[in-house]
């Protein structure tokens, strides 16, 4: 897959023939990765020192800065690195190039304009471009806390915690942001105008709390607080231990309750969880230590593999409670051509997370990740040339 | 002023779906004015509808009960609802001739439930080339895969996906994200992008295509960096709380009141040189005994920080337990340290930039003439904006005037498919609902326009 050095878009990819250009930031490279794959010409716009996720760990064993960290590796395949010093002409004459601008300006914020009448420019800062605090500066962590998502992440009696070290906050962010791109370029098609576009990443999180939302909060006059790892609502709900590690264990439907029922009986011999009483979510809930502690008598006995699979092939919804080691060795994952063999001549040969979705022949195509600079000459000569 | 057309108007849309995944997609296409007409049914409703509120388990409120959650508007604004029994044959061929006339057909029903309904992919691109054939079921269409029958909520997506795993303390079990669910959210922007990538390629080809994503793959790839890790040394990556792998010190302090908390990233040298005078200013007895901060030179590189965490989480929290969590929070912005309040449901609804915004709108609907409240959309185009038109649809709604005007069915033929149960009008149209905190919208400023 990966092997070729620069990108070279077919005419079966959608967005061939699309230039855009990526500024120094955090929170558009996910998407921007994935754009890229489908044929749009994604320039990344370095610093001499190197983009900021070319510093940040991990690297590969025995690489370092600027080619070796992994976050490059994985978030700027498919694109172009080209080095020019910010703020000068060469810079300027490139972006006025592009047909779409990711820029996450830095406080004190200045509401950009679009360079010209097609483009579409995503400004992404942590709470919007106005407002009382548009100039407050944010993080992945500072984004799940705005968004109201930490408050309900973790254990009562502790603090509050997010996905921070997976910075998947900036990656819902950047998604946000390629959708609001390619819509940007749906209104060009009927204006024949570019636009700006406001992203903010409270907002863009926010987006993920309904199900603690306000609309909720208010109807029923319940706060929503830390439940750990088991939802307040019903039993089994939440994670199990198991011989190594944990098992999800989820039962809202009744049928599912009652496969889970006989396989309890089998495992404890306590027939009175077979009482049709069970079936009422509520009812498991008022009975939930009784709950836990059978559900625990069976969980404790396996390994979260064979909690899965066998739980499935009777029809229950249970999942493991997977690291990444295991899902570097999930089976489905393998089958399914998860999975794309790269190389790249500092980090090695590797592999790496491919295609999120199936479309048309020949959308996909995936090139590893530049080296510092490798594409200034080409991406200079070919998009400035009679500027 | 003159109203922008917003760039989705004439495309038309049917969703057949459950839950947030596909329904969160359908959201984002309505808000920019796609016709997103969503098929439901009585026998099997979504879990949207059956949830339902607490107030209206009454016999008064039994027939519009599934009018009533206050998920509806969060998941369904701006769509038409189209009341279809589907295990009808006479439904299917309604639903059909509708996908006939569409653009896009949204699913995130299992591979084998749409199979059933003869509704699958094959079927609908045979009966109409031009549509975009969009399905997220949990693990894919492939029946040869072997997770392919397998059943998942949203909730434990996230344990499989890897994303339990890291979210917690290292000193206990995980804590998992166990409230939400963001691989459901998650692959709802993938099928955003994977919709409009679909629409693009049929404004070049004029064909349609059939883009086939599972949820389980979207979002194992969020862990990219580190699958790579562990792939190529070994290591597997640890809950960290709320400690980052490049920033320090980071963290949740407690402020000032019960279970209250600011978030606080130095996410760089210049950051930490304005937290580090903050502390010194505030003096040894509010900072837990601790001064000469700014001046020590091994605390001036995060890995200087991170090696002495502990302590600076210490004189963190004895300084802002003492302050309430935006009292922190401003101070530790002004000083150019990123910080917010840890918000919970209550706080998000004054939250000065949501307000700004105006993230929530009570927006009048069928069954709730004087508003219901609907979270926003956090793609803001400045010049052609998505607007909410209308809070949700009640159940069956639209089924008339979609089937007459979208399919081109005749009023009699209408008629004829609502008297055999195949399809559903809305129950008791009179019945106008209230929600027990109506009188809060006004004061809070909810009210009004919808744009």
């Amino acid at each position: 897959m990966t092997t070729p050095s620069s990108p070279s878009p077919t005419a079966a990819q959608p967005w061939a023939g699309l230039k855009v250009v990526e500024r120094d930031g955090l929170c558009s490279s996910y998407a921007t990765r994935l754009w890229a794959a489908l044929g749009a010409e994604v320039v990344v716009l370095e610093p001499p020192g190197g983009h900021a996720y070319r510093h940040l760990p991990p690297f590969a064993p025995g690489t370092g800065e600027p080619e070796g960290s992994l976050w490059w590796a994985f978030l700027a395949q498919n694109k172009r690195s080209v080095v020019v010093e910010p703020g000068s002409d060469a810079e300027q004459a490139l972006l006025a190039a592009a047909d779409v601008v990711f820029d996450e300006p830095a406080p004190p914020v200045v509401t950009p304009t679009p360079l010209h009448d097609r483009q579409v420019y995503v400004a992404i800062t942590p709470f919007g471009l106005h407002g009382p605090r548009a100039n407050w500066r944010g993080s992945d962590l500072v984004a799940w806390a705005a968004a109201g998502l930490s408050y309900v992440t973790g254990f009562p009696d502790r603090p509050p915690v997010a996905l921070s070290s997976m910075n998947f906050a900036s990656h819902v962010t950047a998604m946000q942001a390629l959708g609001a791109a390619m819509m940007a370029l749906f209104a060009r098609k009927q204006t024949g105008r570019g636009q700006l576009v406001d992203l903010s990443m409270q907002q863009a999180n926010a987006a993920l709390h309904p199900e603690v939302g306000v609309p909720l909060v208010l109807d029923d006059a319940v706060h929503r607080g830390r439940s750990g790892n088991r939802r307040a609502v019903s039993r089994p709900w939440g994670l199990y231990p198991c011989t190594d590690g944990y098992a999800s264990i989820i039962i809202v439907q009744p049928a599912h309750w009652m496969n889970m029922a006989a396989w309890l009986v089998e495992v404890t011999g306590v027939d009175a969880l077979a009482d049709p009483a069970f079936n009422d979510m509520a009812v498991r809930w008022e009975a939930a230590e009784f709950i836990d502690d059978m559900t625990e008598q069976l969980t404790t006995g396996m390994s979260k593999q064979e909690l899965f699979v066998e739980g499935q092939r009777r029809n229950i919804p249970i999942t493991p409670v997977n690291t990444v080691a295991d899902l570097g060795r999930d089976p489905h994952l393998e089958a399914s051509g998860f999975w794309l063999d790269a190389d790249h001549p500092v980090i090695g040969p590797h592999r790496s997370p491919g295609a999120p979705f199936s479309g048309g022949s020949g959308w996909w195509s995936w090139t590893r990740a530049p080296l510092l600079g490798e594409h200034t000459d080409d991406v200079v000569a070919r998009w400035t040339a009679g500027s | 002023m003159e109203q922008s057309t917003r760039p989705l108007e004439g495309l038309k849309v049917v969703e057949l779906s459950i839950a947030i995944a596909a329904p969160s997609c359908g959201r984002m296409l309505a808000y920019f004015g796609a016709d997103v007409m969503k098929l439901e049914s009585l026998q099997y409703p979504d879990v949207v509808r059956l949830f339902g509120s607490a107030w209206a388990r009454t016999p008064e409120y039994a027939s519009v009960f599934t009018d009533t959650s206050p998920y509806l508007p969060e998941m369904n604004a701006n769509k038409r609802s189209i009341g279809l029994n589907l295990k009808v044959g006479a439904a299917v061929d309604a639903a059909k001739k509708l996908i006939a006339n569409a653009d896009v057909f949204l699913t995130n029903y299992s591979t084998p439930a749409v199979t059933d309904l003869g509704l699958d992919a094959a079927t609908l691109r045979a009966l109409n080339p031009r549509l975009v054939y969009a399905a997220l079921p949990a693990f894919g269409s492939d029946p040869s895969l072997p997770y392919y029958p397998f059943i998942s909520w949203g909730p434990n997506q996230a344990p499989l996906v890897g994303l339990d795993a890291v979210t917690g303390f290292p000193d206990q079990e995980p804590a998992g994200v166990a409230s939400f669910a963001p691989p459901d959210y998650f692959a709802g922007l993938h099928a955003l992008m994977a919709v409009l990538t679909a629409l693009e390629s049929r404004d070049q080809t004029g064909e349609g295509s059939w883009v086939d994503l599972s949820q389980f793959g979207t979002t194992v790839a969020a862990l990219g960096p580190y699958l790579l890790d562990e792939q190529l040394s070994g290591t597997v990556v640890e809950r960290s709380g709320n400690r980052s792998a490049w920033y320090a010190p980071q963290g949740v302090y407690p402020s000032r009141g019960e279970d209250r908390w600011v978030a606080v990233s130095v996410t760089d040298d210049a950051a930490w040189q304005g937290l580090a005078g903050l502390l010194d200013r505030a003096g040894p007895a509010a900072t837990g005994g601790e001064t000469g901060f700014a001046a020590d030179p091994g605390l001036a590189t995060a890995e200087g920080r991170r090696e002495r965490h502990d302590r600076l989480d210490t004189a963190l929290a004895a300084w802002s337990s003492t302050r309430s969590a935006a009292q922190a929070a401003v101070e530790l912005q002004a000083v150019g340290v990123a910080a917010h309040p840890v918000n919970d449901t209550e706080a998000m609804l004054v939250d000065p930039q949501l307000a700004e915004y105006r993230w929530y709108q009570a927006v009048p609907c069928f069954r709730f003439p004087d508003g219901d409240l609907v979270g926003g959309c956090a793609l803001r185009l400045e010049d052609t904006p998505g607007h909410w038109e209308w809070a949700f649809p009640t159940m069956g709604e639209h089924t008339a005037e979609v089937l007459g005007s979208v399919a081109g069915l005749s009023e009699a033929e209408i008629t004829e498919l609502v008297e055999q149960g195949a399809a559903y009008v809305p129950a008791e149209p009179g019945l106008s609902l209230h929600r027990p905190y109506q009188h809060l919208l006004g004061l809070l400023g909810l009210k009004g326009a919808s744009r």
